[in-house]
Formats: structure tokens, sequence, C-alpha cells
């Protein structure tokens, strides 16, 4: 059904001989990501370094990475489900016709090459980024490279793995993934966790108008959300922990100005591969950190009388009436 | 004599109330009702705060009231007929068991999720996930019937096993998703990517639509021999198919590989 088939960045750097990069741009989004870990790093298993790797580019246009790729693709915008699902097809050595091949802008050649050599190869490495999760389709853009990942085990090893960005958002999804099971999407409104991505996830809740306060830390969605998201937030109290003065903290009722992490504030950092980094801090600052402002709103939140009647606990929704 | 209920506060963020089911109604009197817990955020209050409630002890329930913010309204009723007045949110007859749940009004996202048998009639348009299955799950809707007379969301039908779900409008993207069986009806067709990655069960269009290119052309020109017995079933249910109209079939989705069925009318 699904799930992700993954490892860390040390694997790929050591033994990685294929490598596809899906609706990205690392030279330009991730400039180290070739040279610490996917192309450049020479390795025991790889001795000859960049010239043992094959690096295959997945895009809708020309971008510098091209420059860096053996194989450059250039899929029809929009059309990347459907590829994705042709080269599960052609995997399983299903009939495809050329005209449905050619729908999404390669030709036969092209798709059967790229098979074999991922047949070929001895461990694959799949990194898909926003120009893949963030078009049309979503989740499922997504869902189906996993997928294809996971099926491409019967013939090799193959892996896949998101290209994060933006500071620590997959600290983000490993915490809430340790402590509640789930990584995004989370109501516990009932007092226990649920889980459902579409009534949960947070441009949802804010586009429907769902939440009467919102409490945000370490993002920008004034920047970045959609236009009914961001009316609600400025309806709303909004409350921003930043250490800077975003497009949010402008719309917010209350800005707290806080130690920017691994700069001023100590702390844990997640890597993309989900591998924690300890910060450092180099420099002092007056500001407190986040984690300091977000124990002392708990403990102001804590004098506070419990919220369900003594003695009541939350039914849970479940399948029995 | 059934229950009327009438929303008279508008909640300001979800109002879950599992409670509105024939089911836990039909066995209370007129003050059980009123303090029946229903959940406004994370606070629990008695349903009197929220609806005005005349009448008790029935399986006839009428809810009016603009209920947009509230969800899961007949989870899991197993008798009885709900007749909403009025837009209404998510899960609506989610793991539903049997009765009717009629709707005059715009229906949310999820409902008739996972249901096993009963009937669902929304006279206006739908969310997304019809009968779907909620995530995580292996398996949508295992019976029943979901009628929408307007359009509908994503993923209609996203791991349906078996029933059938009539949308009398448009759908958006990813109708029938994983589809493992049942029957969809699509009035007015679809977006793009109809049936990705189904592995059985039928999808039939009765307007032209974007296939997959991974869905091979089986027959063209063909009238399957099911469907007039498929129309006489939908006739009780005031649904009407064209007669005699012949199909192009489609079969996928070849990345599975699964059996599905796309049957859609030839132009």
């Amino acid at each position: 059904m699904g799930g992700k088939v993954t490892c860390t960045l040390g694997e790929v750097k050591q033994r990685a001989d294929f490598i596809i990069y899906w609706g990205g741009n690392p030279a330009e989004c991730h400039p180290r990501h070739f040279s610490k870990y996917t192309l450049m790093q020479k390795s025991k298993f790889l001795p000859k370094g960049r010239k043992d790797r094959t690096m295959v580019l997945v895009d809708i246009r020309e971008t510098k990475s091209v420059k860096a790729s053996d194989i450059f693709l250039q899929v029809r915008p929009g059309k990347d489900f459907e590829l994705i699902t042709i080269l599960r097809a052609l995997v399983k050595e299903q009939q495809v016709t050329d005209e449905q091949i050619e729908e999404t802008g390669l030709s036969r050649e092209a798709l059967n090459d790229l098979v074999s050599r991922m047949k070929a190869a001895k461990f694959g490495c799949m990194f898909f980024g926003m120009g893949l999760s963030m078009t049309r389709g979503k989740h499922m853009n997504s869902a189906a490279l996993l997928t294809l990942a996971a099926e491409m085990n019967a013939f090799t090893k193959f892996v896949a793995m998101p290209m994060r960005g933006h500071g620590n958002v997959t600290g983000a999804d490993v915490i809430m993934r340790w402590q509640t099971g789930f990584p995004f999407g989370i109501s516990f409104n009932r007092g226990y966790p649920r889980y459902n991505p579409g009534e949960f996830s947070t441009i949802d809740v804010l586009v429907r108008g769902d939440c009467d306060a919102a409490f945000i830390i370490g993002a920008d969605p004034g920047g970045t959300m959609p236009q009914p998201a961001i009316n609600h937030l400025k309806r709303i109290p909004t409350i921003v922990l930043d250490p800077h003065i975003t497009h949010t903290s402008k719309l917010a009722r209350v800005h707290i100005t806080t130690a920017a992490q691994g700069i001023a504030a100590p702390g844990t950092a997640y890597r993309m591969d989900e591998i924690p980094m300890p910060l450092k801090p180099a420099l002092k600052s007056p500001y407190p950190s986040d984690e300091e402002v977000v124990r002392r709103i708990n403990e102001a939140i804590a004098k506070k009388p419990f919220w369900l009647p003594e003695g009541s606990m939350p039914q849970m929704v479940t399948e029995q009436v | 004599m059934g229950i009327k209920l009438t929303l008279i506060r508008q909640p300001t963020v979800p109002l879950e109330a599992e409670v509105l089911c024939p089911d836990t109604l039909a066995d209370c009197s007129a003050d059980e009702i009123a303090q029946l817990t229903i959940y406004h955020g994370k606070r629990q209050l008695p349903l009197s705060d929220f609806f005005e409630i005349e009448g008790e002890k029935s399986d006839e329930i009428e809810i009016h009231g603009d209920l947009k913010k509230v969800r899961w309204i007949g989870r899991g009723m197993s008798r009885g007929r709900l007749k909403i007045q009025g837009d209404v949110g998510m899960h609506l007859g989610a793991y539903m068991r049997d009765g009717l749940i009629e709707v005059k009004g715009d229906a949310g996202d999820w409902i008739g999720a996972e249901m096993k048998k009963g009937t669902i009639r929304i006279d206006g348009n739908a969310g997304g996930q019809i009968g779907a299955a909620y995530r995580g799950s292996r398996r949508g809707m295992r019976g029943g019937l979901i009628h929408v007379t307007g359009s509908a969301g994503l993923e209609v039908g996203m791991r349906m096993r078996r029933g059938i779900i009539v949308i009398g409008g448009s759908t958006r993207d990813f109708t029938g998703l994983q589809m493992k069986g049942g029957t969809i009806l699509l009035g007015e067709g679809a977006e793009i990517r109809t049936g990705a990655w189904m592995n059985r069960g039928t999808i039939i269009s009765l307007k032209a639509l974007e296939v997959m290119p991974t869905f091979g052309i089986a027959i063209r020109q063909f009238t399957p021999p099911f469907m007039p017995l498929l129309a006489k079933a939908l006739v009780s249910e005031g649904i009407t198919l064209p007669e005699n109209k012949s199909f192009d079939l489609y079969n996928g989705d070849l990345a599975v590989p699964g059996r599905g069925e796309l049957l859609v009318l030839s132009s």
C-alpha cells in the first residue's frame, strides 16, 4: 500500500551507483548534495567516484543540475504521476503502447533504457523535490515514486528520499512520528492522536476556518500559504515564535523574538535522512530559545483549571456505536 | 413521530456529533437526548447547547440548519432514517451498516467512508473521498449505495471494495484510486487520473474523459451485458440510466497490474 524504503545519506555516499533526482534542482537548492553524498565521493564500493555512478535527472525544464547529470529526461508538466505509473508497468513488463508513452513527453527508447539501467544497478536511490510533491496530485505523486522504489526491490536494492529544506522540517516530522505515530495532520481534540491529512493538515484547517487560535514556531505561513488561509490567520489570535520579523509576524497578535537555532541557541536538527545532528551555539543571544518560551507557556497553562469535566474521558471515534 | 433537531448556534470550530445517529437516539427520552455529549473542538458539551430538540425515542431523525462544521453525523448507523435539511460536514454516514441518509444540501469530505450497507443520498454537491478507506486502511466502502446528484471532489471511491457510487455531476482527480471492487457511475465525467492504480471494479463514465496512459483499450463500441441489470437495480433508487448506449472498454491499471474496467461512453 505504501511506506517509505529509505536509508541514510552515508549509505548513499558509500554504495549508490544509480541516482535519480526527480522534480528538484539540487545544483542550486542543495549545492553540497552532489559533492558530499551522491556524486563526487569515492568509497570502498565505488572506488572511481563519479565515474562509477550514473545520475538521471527528471524535470519539466532544463536547470543548472542538467550539467551534472548523465541522462536528462524532460517530462511534460503535470505528467509525473503518469510517467511513474508507466515506469511501474514497464518494470513489470506490461504492454504499454508508444502513444501512451509519448503523452508524457518521452520516447519508449528512453524509458526502456532507464528501466534496464534501474534493474542493472547495484544500489539505486531516488531523490524527489517539490517539483513532484507540490504539483497537481501532491501526495499521490510522492506515493507513486515511493511505491516504484519499493517495487524495484524485487530486482535490486532501491531506496527513495525526499529532498527536504527549510531548516528542521524533517525534525518536526520525526518527533511527531515517535511521539504520536503520525508525522503531521494530527488532531488531539479527543485526547488521543488522530491522523487525517486533508482534515487536520494546517492549510486545510486554515482555509476552512476550523481553528480559533494559531501558534506558529519557525515557519512563515504568511509568506507561503494561500490567501484564504492567511485571511483566517488575520482573523484569529495568532502567536508567532521566530528570530526574525516575518510576513506572519505582521499579521499576528503576538510575536515573540527567540534566539536563532544553531547560532545562538543549542538543540538538535534532523538531516533530510532523519539523522539527528546536535547544534552548538556560537554566539550568545539576549532572547530566549524556542524551547524555553514553549516550556514557560506550558507552565502557565498547567496552572489553569483542567478543561475536561471531573472524572470524564473523551470518547474515541471508532466504528462501533 | 420522529425526532427533529434544529441547529440554534453556529459552532466556531468543528463540532463532532457522532451521537446524531438513529441507533443512539432511538432509545433516549427527550431529557437523555438533551444530555448526550458532543465535542465542540476539545470541549464536551450537551447536545442541547447547539440543537433545539423535538420528539423522542425514534429512529426517524430530521436535522435542520447549516451543519457545515458538524462532523460524524450517522456514524455506524444500522437502522432508521436520517433527513438533513441544509449543508452537512465531513464523515457523514461513515462506517454505516444500514438505514438511509438523505441530505438536501451540500456535503463535505469522507461521506460513507468504509460503509457496509445502506443508502446515502445527497441532493447537492459533495466533497472528496466518498466511500473511501481511511488513511492506512486497506478497504473502503464494502457495500451499499451513495448517490450524489451534484459534483464531487478528489479520490472518490478510494480503495472501495464493493457497493455502488453514483455521481450525477463531475468529479475531480483520482476517481476510483486503488479501487478493489464495486461500481462507480459518473454522470458528467471526471478530471484526470481516473481509475489510477485500480485492481478490480468498474468505473462507468457517461461522458468522454481522459484515460490514464496505463489503461489498455480492450474493445470499442461495446454494450456491457450487465448494464440492464445495473439500470434495473438503480431504478428503485430513482436513478435512470440511458438505454442502449455503447461504451469503449479500457482495462487497467497496468502498473498494479490490475484488471479493473473503465467504461467510457463511445463518441
